[in-house]
């Protein structure tokens, strides 16, 4: 499993989402599943898939799944296929 | 979707407000609240069966069809309750409390909590309805940006949180301090007592309180400034003309003249007697001064996050996509948040697993969802015939099927 599909699977799980709702572009807004435990969630969710250790106001500042996905390229992980 | 409530396709008579409409437009409520019609005021999104609201709303009595507005709690019991306040006396208690917390001063009131929460609709929206004061609507911690950016900014205003959301706020703002709330209060379970040292620090200018009540109690019954003990569990005293008593074996009740006239629950419509003693479903005990103590809730319904999560009532909803059995035990998570496990039983498949998340989506805030889901071979029973919560809880051969991650 890539680290793509691998970030598509965490966040599919923390937000409930179905497959084909699932789109990288989707932002926070779009998502009513992405309220304030799931951004407890979603800090979670990272530091289980990859090992970083997500602090609260970084969890917040994530707006959409493409930010998620930088937030981690920054931190090292790379997600080029 | 089956459970939502589409204020487009009423057949009752009373008028149905849904948060969504009013969170678009707050001077709907302020319409509703003036003109002599009942309303209903309820979440789009409930997780009753389909036609539950619309049998409720029937069966209040025609009598009701002026002056009083209709809430949906999971009430006393953890089940759903239609509750019908008066509005005579929701104002009338408004003014008691008004008096006694201070809240002269109180320019604003910022809400964090859905505004069809008992204790938000009265401690805040009526509130300041009645004393003209400005109501700010916030997303919450669903943006904490939004909320910090207002919190700064503000002066002379009154925050309500749930005990559960104490927690939230250090992990959010760290060592921030906001002097422009001077009023800070908290109901909807345990009073965050251990967080108070820290609430003092964020908030300088606050005076701090500890409200206890339930949506039946149209919401409070009592009060307790946050330093006039050490204890989460103590509720303080009761307000002014509210009495409070303990049946033998110990649960809580109450009797009010601003409590609700009535509520539809499963057995229909239940009149509440003005002389009359409501249960509030939780243990309490007389303390000294004239302070009542809790001693814990009924079995299977507790609190999370400020909202009261009923078990029965979740397995229920999940039925259609699970053929066998459900247990679940209790469990706290991370922030120490009372929390449950569901447990399926035989082995559960991932496309069924799949299809009790997609209704826990539909159907339910993430607040009520399980912390995991898990399925065992066979559910391990008491001699009662009841699933053993603390074998099922370490037994070896659970297969963990998802975990909420909170």
């Amino acid at each position: 499993m890539s680290n793509r599909e691998k970030l598509q699977a965490m966040l599919v799980s923390v937000f409930l989402l179905e497959e084909s709702e699932f789109s990288f572009a989707r932002q926070r807004g779009e998502v009513d599943t992405w309220d304030s435990l799931g951004v407890v969630a979603l800090a979670v969710g990272i530091e289980e898939s990859f090992g970083y250790h997500c602090r609260p106001e970084e969890a917040n500042a994530l707006r959409s799944f493409q930010d998620v996905l930088e937030l981690l390229e920054r931190k090292g992980i790379s997600f080029v296929e | 979707m089956a459970d939502v409530c589409n204020p487009c396709d009423r057949r009752w008579q009373m008028r149905v407000l849904t948060d969504d409409e009013v969170n678009a437009d707050l001077t709907l409520l302020d319409q509703a609240w003036s003109e002599p019609e009942t309303f209903a005021f309820l979440p789009r999104k409930h997780g009753l069966a389909t036609g539950w609201i619309e049998h409720a709303l029937e069966a209040i009595p025609p009598q009701m069809s002026q002056g009083h507005f209709a809430l949906l709690t999971s009430g006393s019991t953890g089940l759903p309750k239609l509750v019908v306040g008066a509005r005579a006396r929701a104002e009338a208690i408004v003014e008691v409390l008004h008096t006694l917390q201070a809240s002269g001063p109180v320019a604003r009131s910022f809400l964090m909590l859905p505004l069809t929460y008992c204790y938000a609709f009265v401690n805040q929206w009526l509130w300041a309805r009645r004393h003209g004061r400005e109501l700010v609507q916030t997303r919450g911690f669903a943006d904490p940006q939004q909320l910090e950016t207002l919190l700064d900014r503000t002066a002379e205003a009154m925050l309500c949180l749930v005990g559960g959301q104490a927690a939230m706020l250090p992990k959010l703002f760290g060592d921030r301090t906001f002097s422009g709330i001077i009023r800070l209060h908290f109901a909807g379970g345990r009073f965050p007592q251990e967080h108070l040292d820290r609430l003092e620090r964020m908030f300088p200018e606050a005076a701090i309180f500890n409200n206890y009540g339930c949506a039946e109690a149209m919401p409070r019954l009592t009060l307790r400034p946050a330093r006039a003990s050490d204890s989460a569990l103590n509720i303080g005293t009761p307000l002014p003309g509210i009495e409070l008593a303990t049946t033998g074996s110990g649960e809580l009740s109450f009797r009010s003249p601003y409590a609700a006239v009535g509520f539809v629950d499963g057995d229909g419509w239940q009149g509440v007697r003005s002389d009359a003693f409501v249960a509030t479903g939780d243990f309490a005990a007389r303390a000294e001064r004239g302070q009542w103590i809790l001693s814990g809730r009924a079995n299977e319904v507790f609190k999370r996050y400020g909202e009261k999560i009923a078990i029965p009532q979740i397995l229920e909803r999940l039925l259609p996509a699970w053929p066998g059995q459900m247990a679940s035990y209790q469990e706290v998570d991370r922030s120490g948040e009372q929390g449950f496990v569901l447990v399926l039983c035989p082995v559960a498949t991932e496309v069924q697993v799949h299809a009790i998340l997609r209704l826990l989506r539909a159907h339910f805030t993430r607040s009520h969802w399980p912390l995991r889901i898990e399925s065992v071979p066979a559910i391990p029973l008491l001699a009662n015939g009841k699933p053993n919560p603390g074998v099922l809880r370490n037994d070896p051969s659970k297969t963990m099927h998802w975990h909420q991650r909170v």
